[in-house]
């Protein structure tokens, strides 16, 4: 009987740290946010954003910070840097207005056929303002 | 009094365009830190650093963006915006610093500067000097270079359960290749 006990506690136990084990496992290689697969927390166009930070850059960032903005605009600058792709774009009204995009490895492909002047269609992770509004692990939309 | 208008225009053309030719910037600088631990080592790296360079006055300003880091792991970032730095409330980091033998590196009898300034993270400001390899050609100016940053000093707080993963200190590596202001 006693032994039968010790037997069933044990498994439980063995099972109890092994599901720990999962779990943390599972945390600490949790995925990054997919941007491509994400429904965009806002759609702005880049004269709003912009405004929105040059007024007020404390309350503009607790609104866009982390949050995926999908925004339409005329390509400035494509730039490929050591793998690492940025596009510029500017408002198709205001060209004084301009989003810095750091744009996800998965697009660098994309990004060759992409001409200055056109317009396109992007989404990417807020992260702040330096000058411009800046996006990071950009996905081409359109 | 034409004369006088012409004159006076040709200098104010030819003085702006001579400080225009003083300053260079970027806004893609590539800033990374890499902490070393027997338990891991932890990267992360930022590409869209803001950097201004003017030779008239020896000044450097560098802004980057807290949020802008990309880590191997979401969990990482996660922790590091949320808990370490506190990007929410503190989103950016500065320095500025003025270039302590400018001369010599334009004369180019070295490469190396020497820049002295303050180092702003998480509100708190500190006076480091950093010395930087510096590469000119034509229109840009590359400034590369290695710096240690003590976390205690910024008020970054570790939880104990961590400490072993996350170093002390902290190497940051910067590339930041600015190109003429026009």
């Amino acid at each position: 009987m006693m032994k039968k006990i010790v037997y069933i506690i044990s498994i439980i136990a063995f099972l109890a740290i092994l599901t720990a084990l999962f779990m943390f496992i599972k945390i600490y290689n949790k995925p990054h946010t997919d941007v491509n697969t994400s429904v965009s927390d806002y759609t702005v166009t880049i004269e709003n954003i912009a405004n929105d930070f040059n007024q007020n850059e404390e309350q503009a960032n607790q609104k866009y910070l982390d949050k995926i903005i999908q925004i339409e605009g005329i390509i400035k600058n494509v730039d490929i840097l050591d793998g690492h792709g940025t596009i510029t774009l500017t408002d198709s009204k205001d060209p004084t207005k301009t989003v810095v995009c750091n744009m996800a490895v998965s697009e660098n492909m994309k990004m060759i056929t992409l001409q200055q002047g056109q317009k396109i269609t992007i989404k990417g992770i807020c992260t702040g303002y330096l000058m411009d509004v800046m996006l990071v692990k950009t996905v081409i939309v359109n | 009094m034409r004369f006088i208008i012409l004159i006076s225009l040709i200098v104010i053309i030819s003085t702006s365009s001579a400080i225009a030719q003083d300053k260079y910037f970027t806004k893609q600088g590539y800033i990374s830190f890499y902490s070393h631990t027997p338990v891991e080592d932890i990267k992360a790296e930022n590409n869209q650093v803001l950097s201004i360079i003017d030779f008239s006055t020896t000044e450097i300003a560098v802004t980057l963006l807290m949020k802008s880091f990309a880590f191997e792991k979401a969990l990482m970032q996660e922790h590091f915006n949320e808990n370490y730095v506190e990007s929410d409330k503190y989103p950016k980091a500065n320095f500025s610093g003025k270039i302590q033998n400018l001369e010599d590196i334009l004369s180019g009898n070295n490469n190396v500067a020497e820049i002295k300034g303050n180092l702003t993270i998480k509100g708190i400001t500190k006076p480091v000097t950093i010395e930087s390899k510096v590469s000119i050609e034509k229109d840009t100016i590359t400034l590369k270079g290695k710096f240690m940053v003590t976390v205690a000093d910024y008020n970054i707080k570790i939880p104990a359960i961590v400490r072993k993963n996350i170093a002390e200190k902290i190497e940051v590596t910067f590339i930041l290749t600015h190109q003429s202001y026009n």
